[in-house]
């Protein structure tokens, strides 16, 4: 009883901390770093469900993302029709994408899941660069301003901060509920051993299914917040690389399979890109994903679990030398 | 009869590493297969739990046809295996471990909670302890209590036994004998004569993909041409091992 | 006439396509893993041409087996320091170590080197030449025939040499190999050595015809995969003949369709290949 209602506190606190800072940290500099960190929370913990949970390593989720980013401002330039509208389509295509991809794949090694996401993702951005009718290479745009609160197109962070925080508080309630639950279980029991996990009659291919449409899903939703936010995107900002590997090295830096690994990932990676952004300039850019490069590297190579797993295995040794004095 | 197979061959390109096996299990039997490595029994043994594709022949159970059901269609219809290398889920608990098998019966949480537990007490495994803190002994005895949750009526053992020390084995054996008490029928692939005079009643024995021998394991082992298996009368050539 | 130069093109740049990836998929054959950095081997290796030719002002000779001789060497240490150890890991560390592998190598290469496209001064591939009508640039045609007979010697090593059946002892059965008294170990620290060695003077063959910057080495990681798949995982005959395909495929591809298209229509058969014939032509899956 003792545990649970401190760890009941911390989430309090945490969410007290988040709904306050854009109050306290008011300046337009911090609010927009933290929609940013937000906005990576999200699509990092929507990555997390199959990356993370299941063990299915996606290294082109930006396809995902993309989608997401594209309906809502094409139902836009087409029809002109708030944003929102196009939410809901682009979670629909995201999802269809998820199972043809993993209908073939899952049936193979996890090598050829990660090869084909990697693929689709690339093959639907140089596709999407040469077809007129989602802007080619020049991408879309959202309504230049707002006709009313629906086209989300507001001047202040302020409303976008919040609907985000919405959004992941979202995310997280549902990845804690598949915690706790059967499916839940499955997800693990796949990610350390699917042999084991189908003797024992866990359903592999259409769990991994199901964990890889809901991130989809939750990734597309996210995508959809970018492009609403920042009203523009094109097949670099939508279906580039770095947008996965963001999400990815997000996600593993924190904890991948862990709820707030993601959480914690964003919220060291994003004041350190901002940095490494603002102190080099324009090569900033290129330093940063050498950077990314380095840290995944040494995740995979000394701590795949991430921080929190580090954390876990410092811990005990703290406690045991606080005993034993 | 609870299982029958029949005639189950398995070619791995042109080398046959069963060829025409047959085995009747009836309910609440235990029996053994015996055989020197590469005989077949392992590969024989996979057909029967759906992890390899026969080449020919059948495998009924409880009167449907299992012959080509995935492994999870096995687990469901009521045939549970171990194996040899426990595939232990190392980040959960011991308890979480034998949840992913109860939930196959108790698709929701507490009663698959519950059920776990009591499989657990069955075992003497502390439920709270996580899966990478057990040593050999403790995964076998998870493996096992894993697929007890599914509640299987067929338990198919795979050399669950090996590897243990003398006082580890008499408790392996005496855990063997308790689920079996609960009325589960079970077929063990074993290398320790031990365990296969004590606890079996019937012993079916491979040489070169073939059953040379079935019957009751006092006779078996008095049995001329197993003798002649295993200590080998003459080199024959094999052309790869089967395992 | 033009028809005839859109064929021979893509089968010559196809063969260097067949020769990093034989690379690859030797890998794969091997451990069962596959090197997301792959590509980037190949890009390095064009940059060590371009070294060696502008500080050692090196012929094609010298810079093919120096670009062979550095990213062999490279593999080698990326075998021993990070894939030995994530080989045994979840898959997780598995798909990153390469992935942010290919990361670091791609952007340390444009920051050092630039985005700017490069070629290789002047050297002795120089210059065009006419056979029947048809120009072929004399780098074009050497890079091409000599992708195929490395590409046909790394297929003979493996099948005909006692070093080869070492390697392949290990990627049937690991376990059997070491009672053999082989060394996994090694082998496999050699089969990373050959791939990356592979790689690199493919990309220092095609630094001779073709201009690059960093910006490819994705392309060809891509490239590889797809070769690779259709090729038939482990196997390198099979990345000969699916290289030279994909090379004719890519040629012909951006002479109908136009240029953009062309890694449409390769990344479009890739996904093909997973839904109706994962296993390639010739390999295991």
């Amino acid at each position: 009883m003792k545990r649970l209602s401190s760890q009941h506190l911390r989430l309090v606190l945490l969410a007290a901390a988040l709904l306050a800072y854009p109050l306290v940290f008011s300046g337009a500099f911090y609010r927009d770093i933290g929609v940013t960190f937000l906005l990576a929370a999200i699509s990092a913990s929507a990555w997390n469900i199959v990356g993370g949970y299941a063990g299915q390593v996606s290294v082109g989720h930006s396809m995902f993302f993309g989608l997401g980013a594209y309906t809502p401002l094409l139902f836009y330039t087409l029809f002109g029709w708030s944003p929102i509208a196009g939410i809901p389509v682009g979670i629909v295509f995201s999802v269809a994408l998820a199972v043809v991809i993993g209908m073939p794949t899952f049936r193979l090694t996890g090598h050829y899941f990660s090869m084909a996401t990697i693929a689709v993702a690339e093959l639907i951005r140089i596709f999407v660069g040469t077809w007129d009718f989602v802007g080619a290479a020049i991408g879309l745009q959202g309504p230049a301003v707002a006709r009313g609160w629906w086209d989300l197109t507001f001047r202040s962070e302020l409303p976008y901060y919040y609907i985000f925080l919405a959004v992941l508080a979202v995310v997280l309630a549902t990845t804690a509920t598949i915690e706790r639950r059967r499916f839940g279980f499955y997800l693990r029991a796949i990610k350390a051993s699917e042999r084991a996990a189908r003797s024992l009659g866990v359903p592999v291919r259409q769990t991994k299914l199901k964990a890889l449409a809901l991130s989809a899903a939750f990734t597309s939703a996210a995508g959809s917040l970018y492009a609403c936010k920042t009203g523009f995107i094109d097949p670099d900002s939508g279906f580039g690389i770095l947008v996965s590997v963001q999400m990815v090295i997000v996600a593993a830096l924190g904890g991948a399979g862990v709820l707030f690994g993601p959480l914690l990932g964003a919220a060291i990676l994003i004041p350190l890109q901002t940095a490494t952004n603002t102190w080099f300039g324009g090569g900033g850019s290129g330093l940063t994903y050498i950077l990314y490069g380095g840290i995944i590297v040494l995740i995979a190579r000394f701590e795949p679990g991430g921080l929190f797993e580090l954390w876990h295995r410092i811990r005990p040794q703290r406690w045991r030398r606080a005993h034993a004095a | 009869m609870l299982l029958e197979a029949t005639n189950v061959s398995k070619a791995f390109g042109s080398f046959l590493a069963v060829s025409g096996a047959d085995l009747s299990v009836a309910e609440h039997e235990i029996i053994g297969l015996i055989g020197p490595n590469g005989a077949g029994k392992s590969t024989f043994f996979n057909c029967l739990a759906g992890d390899t594709l026969p080449t020919t022949g059948r495998i009924v159970f409880d009167g449907n046809d299992v012959t080509r059901a995935s492994p999870e269609a096995h687990a469901r219809a009521g045939i549970g295996r171990t194996f040899q290398v426990p595939a232990t889920f190392e980040d959960m608990t011991v308890l979480e471990n034998v949840m992913v098998g109860a939930f196959l019966r108790h698709p929701h949480r507490n009663d698959a909670r519950d059920h776990a537990r009591r499989i657990v007490e069955l075992t003497s495994l502390r439920p709270d302890q996580l899966g990478r803190s057990l040593g050999t002994p403790g995964r076998k005895r998870l493996g096992i209590a894993r697929v007890l949750a599914t509640e299987p009526r067929l338990l198919l053992l795979d050399e669950s036994l090996a590897g243990l020390t003398p006082t580890e084995l008499q408790e392996a054996i005496a855990l063997v004998r308790r689920v079996h008490e609960t009325g589960v029928t079970i077929v063990i692939v074993e290398h320790i004569m031990e365990v296969i005079m004590t606890l079996t009643k019937r012993v079916l024995v491979f040489n070169q993909g073939h059953v040379i021998a079935s019957g009751k394991p006092e006779d078996i082992v008095r049995n001329e041409a197993v003798i002649e298996a295993y200590l080998g009368h003459g080199r024959r050539k094999r052309r790869g091992d089967t395992q | 006439m033009v028809f005839v130069q859109v064929i021979t093109g893509g089968l010559l740049l196809g063969a260097i396509y067949a020769l990093f990836s034989s690379g690859l998929t030797l890998i794969w054959g091997m451990m069962n893993f596959i090197n997301f950095a792959h590509g980037e081997f190949v890009m390095l290796g064009m940059y060590v041409a371009l070294l060696v030719v502008v500080w050692l002002a090196g012929g094609p000779a010298i810079f093919g087996i120096a670009a062979a001789v550095a990213l062999a060497a490279l593999g080698i240490v990326i075998y021993f320091s990070l894939v030995r150890h994530v080989i045994r890991g979840p898959m997780l560390a598995q798909i990153l170590s390469t992935f942010g592998l290919a990361l670091l190598l791609r952007y340390s290469a444009f920051w050092l080197f630039s985005s700017n496209f490069r070629s290789l001064p002047p050297n002795a591939l120089s210059g065009t030449l006419s056979i029947g009508g048809v120009y072929l640039p004399v780098a074009q045609l050497v890079a091409g025939v000599a992708a195929i007979a490395l590409t046909i010697a790394l297929h003979l090593l493996l099948t005909q040499t006692t070093v080869g059946s070492k390697l392949l002892a290990v990627a049937e059965d690991r376990t059997a190999a070491m009672l053999m008294g082989i060394r996994p170990d090694r082998m496999q620290a050699l089969a990373w050595g050959l791939s990356a060695g592979a790689a690199g003077i493919a990309g220092a063959l095609m630094a001779t015809a073709y201009p690059w910057s960093p910006s490819v080495g994705e392309t060809f990681g891509l490239i590889a995969f797809v070769v690779v798949a259709l090729g038939g995982f482990g196997s390198v005959l099979g990345s000969l003949y699916a290289g030279l395909i994909i090379g004719l495929i890519q040629a012909v591809s951006a002479y109908w369709l136009g240029a953009i298209y062309k890694d449409i229509v390769v990344y479009g058969l890739f996904v093909a290949l997973l839904w109706f014939r994962p296993q390639g032509l010739m390999g295991k899956a």
